[in-house]
């Protein structure tokens, strides 16, 4: 009588091992799930890099408040390590002493037009409204924390516009 | 002779004054160059997706896909898309078949730089977001809506 059941419990296991197996094993394939702790890295080099040639480190568009404006920013760093911010495609409107200026992204002036008092790194005079133009950057600038070009107008502490830079 | 360059001198005088525009030499460009055309980053909710993909066109006219400081989860089949779109989010089942695609390869690595050819003759104003893609489910590891450089 023991016998007898065992038998049957083993049949009844040989079904379920018959069963199971392949779904496990198709469920295993179907979704991997080792690999969500296996990663694999690699690192081409940019079939195009020149070592000679300034590269873009940090790159953001350029969004307007007060005025309208539009275009991109970009931070590039020479191979000697000098830094310049060069605006692409750029279109503000013209206005008053209005500079170019780093600030940090995160300050609340910049959600507003106007602004009472901007923690900023001066670039310089606005070369021209329209065009693609540099500014160079101050030797030892924290870039992690002025992560954000802004068209200043300083006589109206007005933001044109400004736009967060994010890692290229 | 005098007269003409003085014309000239008024001339350039004039749209200086009118025309605050300005065209700043970019070093970058040189005939024989890769240019870059456009770059977005990467977001992506399903699965965590960082990072920035960037086409370039190098000097024979050839566009190539970069994707750096790049990371996503590994997962099964996975592979790299430019779809028609202005943008992708991260609904698990995204992509309809109406939608268009182009495929670009599987994913090298779910981490690090790394580069994909895009077939000649793709409009890169209609393909608009690359696409982290996994085959198997149909689903968006992320995205990233390109914008011009």
């Amino acid at each position: 009588m023991n016998a007898h059941v065992g038998s049957w419990l083993s049949g009844r296991k040989w079904i379920l091992l018959a069963v199971g197996f392949p779904i496990l094993v198709s469920a295993w394939w179907a979704f991997r799930p080792e690999k969500l702790l296996i990663n694999q890295k690699v690192s081409e080099p940019s079939p195009f890099a020149s070592s000679i040639d300034p590269r873009p480190v940090y790159t953001g568009r350029l969004e307007g408040k007060a005025h309208q404006t539009s275009g991109r920013a970009t931070i590039y760093r020479t191979p000697d390590g000098k830094q310049y911010l060069r605006l692409t495609d750029f279109s503000t409107s013209n206005g008053p002493d209005v500079h170019v200026v780093l600030a940090p992204s995160d300050d609340k002036n910049l959600s507003q037009e106007i602004v009472t008092e901007l923690d900023s790194v001066e670039l310089g005079s606005l070369k021209g409204n329209q065009g693609d133009q540099n500014y160079d950057l101050p030797a030892s600038l924290d870039l992690q924390k002025y992560n954000a070009a802004v068209i200043y107008c300083e006589r109206f502490h007005a933001v044109f516009g400004f736009a967060r830079l994010e890692q290229f | 002779m005098i007269r003409t360059i003085k014309t000239q001198l008024a001339l350039a005088a004039l749209a200086l004054t009118f025309g605050a525009s300005v065209y700043a030499q970019d070093s970058m460009k040189h005939e024989d160059k890769a240019k870059t055309l456009e770059t977005g980053s990467f977001h992506g909710k399903v699965h965590s997706t960082s990072g920035r993909a960037t086409i370039y066109q190098e000097a024979d006219g050839k566009l190539v896909l970069r994707l750096t400081n790049f990371k996503t989860s590994n997962g099964p089949d996975v592979h790299v898309i430019l779809i028609a779109a202005k943008d992708a989010d991260d609904n698990a089942n995204f992509l309809n078949s109406s939608t268009e695609r182009v495929e670009l390869g599987s994913l090298k690595g779910n981490e690090g730089d790394q580069n994909y050819d895009i077939p000649s003759g793709t409009d890169l104003s209609k393909f608009q977001t690359v696409s982290i893609y996994c085959e198997r489910f149909n689903a968006n590891f992320g995205a990233a809506p390109l914008e011009k450089f």
